[in-house]
């Protein structure tokens, strides 16, 4: 029988994390998440697990890989600014095929003093992958039951595939109350961590090397196509979306965070008054689900692309149709308001969508 | 009477840095030797002289060095 | 007279059990030096069955990987978060960390203050050259003076790039820290001291009492450009003047 109760999104983002077995958790303050930390440094040590609260970003996500060398689960979280100064440890992470996983719960960019402001400026940064042009998967909810659903997800194909897997939740969604009903997902089997180092004592005399030097075990090329490989088996097994009321629709909206919740209403009040409109929402922003937009947006022939960013999904939202739709992207200039408050509200996606129709 | 001690190089590993010519007390080694990769590397110039003590194995960066010591003889 | 036929040896010095050999090292560095009196001591207080080497991002990697210890190598700086972090997960295991003088005291210094200030329960082994060894040999925070180098090419200047850097006395006034202390094996003399004071850091670590550092001076004929021999003379006259050896902190309770 599960537990209901009411939680934020960076609640259910620390619990979410308890619930998959994340004992070690290390982070640095900064707004819009610093509550993942709060419930994390109340949490953890009634389990016997561990928070440290690092001396900053770069060092909290090297914390990070250091306790992720032993095979437990560990996560940080951060947001935007921190994200950028993490990309060195997360290439490392990458090179030298460690599990981990981290929260983005991304906020306006670029600049400081952001953290009081929604935005959705991350997306490029974050799908193209670490320096040195290897992705990691990034699920994107739009809730906060799909914020606590995800975190396991992300723990599960980290641990699956020995990659970063990363959540990418927002101020809105961080801070937003829900309903949330507690349980731990059981995502299927997964393959044991005889790479982990231990100490020799607890291998029966074997020792192991890992390391980040690039290609330094296989040739260059090698390396490359070793990571190739698993990329295509991530994206034949992990790609995932969700489209909603999109069968007879002229005109699909496309959009991912809290600016899906906003189009989602978008699409029912234009539904009310007959506009036949429908919603693709791309839950693993990578791998993009490419050929299931691809379809749905040829067969609707009109593309809204709402996100709360000077443009970035857009992008990939071209790439995907090639020309065979119209595109349209709907962003920070729709704010309601111009100042720190401003949002992406469902009735002004609506007006975009009726100028479209 | 003194110890005797045998110095064994493993020429593979020897850099030619001279450190073990340069702490040998009793000048049992040389940089006289070129060795596969054609610059000198070390040899025992001198075994007489060498007393085991250790220190050109110990100071060697290249583990390159093994010492031992003759405990005495037996009578045949 | 009679005759020696059947000789016993003993072995005074064997080689170590390491796992890569020849090491990747410069001939003439002293790294394969002091990994050796790692690979002793470690031997000694029976530690290489629960050891974890986290290897620096410069020329210290070599050593990691060399080892037969289960090791890690090497990002540039955050080796004392990284063991830190470890260290957390196996609070019984001995976690070290090897580091070069610019992971030390440049890049990675916010890690290496923060870790000691924490008094993590782990070792960080730095590796002073004076320079960016592996780079080319660039201006380090512990270059001397007057040091030329590819950054400072008419010599380092106090008014451009300020004075040397000493890790281990920085942080020894901290209450987390348990040992701080400097070791050179530039003679054997002090080799055999640097091994006492790597032992004493490492004993900090398996009786819980807080953070250690022991920094070893070492030879780079490579940047240096002097003969491995004329190396140990430069590290006798100018370096230990600068960076004295000795233990700056030594405790044996908790704070």
């Amino acid at each position: 029988m599960t537990e209901r109760i009411l939680s934020t999104g960076n609640d259910a983002v620390a619990r979410a994390a308890i619930a998959a077995g994340c004992r070690y958790y290390f982070a640095y303050p900064i707004t819009p998440q610093s509550e993942i930390a709060h419930f994390m440094s109340r949490e953890l040590p009634k389990l016997g697990g561990c928070f440290l609260q690092s001396e900053g970003e770069y060092a909290a996500a090297y914390m990070v890989l250091g306790a992720a060398l032993s095979g437990e689960r560990v996560m940080t979280s951060t947001s935007s600014p921190g994200i950028a100064l993490m990309q060195e440890p997360l290439s490392m992470i990458m090179t030298a095929e460690i599990p981990a996983v981290i929260v983005d719960t991304q906020r306006l960019g670029p600049g400081t003093g952001t953290g009081g402001q929604q935005g959705q400026t991350d997306y490029s940064f974050v799908t193209r992958g670490v320096y040195g042009g290897v992705n990691y998967p990034v699920l994107a909810p739009y809730s906060v039951s799909e914020s606590y659903e995800f975190v396991q997800l992300a723990f599960h194909i980290a641990d699956k595939y020995r990659t970063l897997a990363m959540v990418l939740t927002d101020f809105v969604l961080g801070r937003m109350t829900e309903y949330l009903d507690l349980k731990t997902f059981d995502f299927g089997p997964l393959p044991e961590k005889d790479w982990a180092l231990k100490g020799k004592d607890n291998k029966g005399g074997r020792t192991d090397f890992l390391f980040t030097v690039t290609g330094m075990m296989l040739d260059i090329p090698g390396f490359f196509t070793q990571q190739q490989a698993k990329a295509n088996k991530i994206i034949e097994s992990e790609t995932r979306y969700d489209t909603y009321k999109t069968e007879d629709a002229d005109l699909i909206i496309v959009a991912y965070g809290y600016a899906a919740r906003a189009s989602k209403r978008a699409v029912n009040l234009a539904r009310e008054k007959g506009m036949k409109v429908g919603l693709f929402r791309p839950i693993t922003l990578w791998p993009f689900p490419k050929e299931a937009l691809r379809q749905e947006a040829l067969k609707a022939g009109k593309v809204l692309v709402v996100e709360d960013s000077p443009g970035g999904l857009v992008d990939d939202v071209e790439l995907t149709v090639q020309g065979g739709a119209k595109v349209r992207f709907l962003g920070i200039q729709a704010r309601h308001t111009a100042s720190a408050e401003g949002l992406i509200f469902p009735e002004r996606i609506l007006q975009e969508v009726r100028e479209m129709l | 009477m003194a110890e005797k001690g045998e110095v064994i190089i493993e020429e593979m590993f020897c850099k030619g840095c001279g450190l073990c010519e340069f702490y040998c007390k009793k000048k049992c080694i040389s940089m006289g030797k070129i060795g596969s990769g054609g610059f000198p590397i070390a040899e025992v110039s001198n075994p007489e002289e060498c007393t085991g003590c250790g220190i050109c194995g110990w100071m060697c960066p290249d583990m390159a060095i093994e010492v031992y010591k003759h405990v005495a003889g037996r009578e045949i | 007279m009679s005759q020696d036929t059947a000789i016993e040896k003993k072995a005074v010095c064997k080689r170590p059990p390491f796992r890569m050999l020849p090491l990747g090292f410069c001939s003439g560095c002293h790294y394969g030096i002091i990994y050796r009196v790692m690979d002793e001591v470690l031997e000694e207080l029976d530690l290489k069955g629960q050891s974890i080497c986290i290897g620096g991002g410069g020329c210290s990697t070599m050593g990691a990987m060399a080892m037969d210890l289960d090791a890690f190598g090497g990002p540039h700086g955050p080796g004392a978060a990284i063991a830190s972090a470890l260290k957390r997960v196996y609070p019984d295991a001995f976690i070290f960390a090897i580091q070069g003088d610019g992971e030390q005291g440049a890049i990675g210094l916010g890690s290496f203050v923060a870790t000691a200030a924490r008094g993590e329960n782990i070792t960080v082994i730095t590796m002073n050259n004076a320079c960016y060894g592996m780079t080319g040999g660039q201006l380090a925070p512990t270059t001397l003076l007057g040091m030329v180098t590819p950054t400072t090419p008419v010599g380092r200047d106090q008014n451009i790039a300020g004075y040397p850097m000493h890790g281990p006395e920085l942080v020894a006034p901290l209450k987390g820290v348990a040992y701080a202390a400097r070791a050179s094996v530039h003679t054997p003399a002090n080799r055999q001291k640097a091994k006492k004071m790597l032992k004493a850091a490492f004993e900090k670590q398996t009786k819980k009492l807080g953070f250690g550092v022991v920094e070893f001076l070492s030879a780079c004929p490579t940047n240096w450009k002097f003969s491995p021999v004329d190396c140990s003379q430069f590290i006798e006259e100018k370096m230990v003047p600068e960076f004295p050896l000795g233990e700056f902190k030594n405790r044996d309770k908790k704070e």
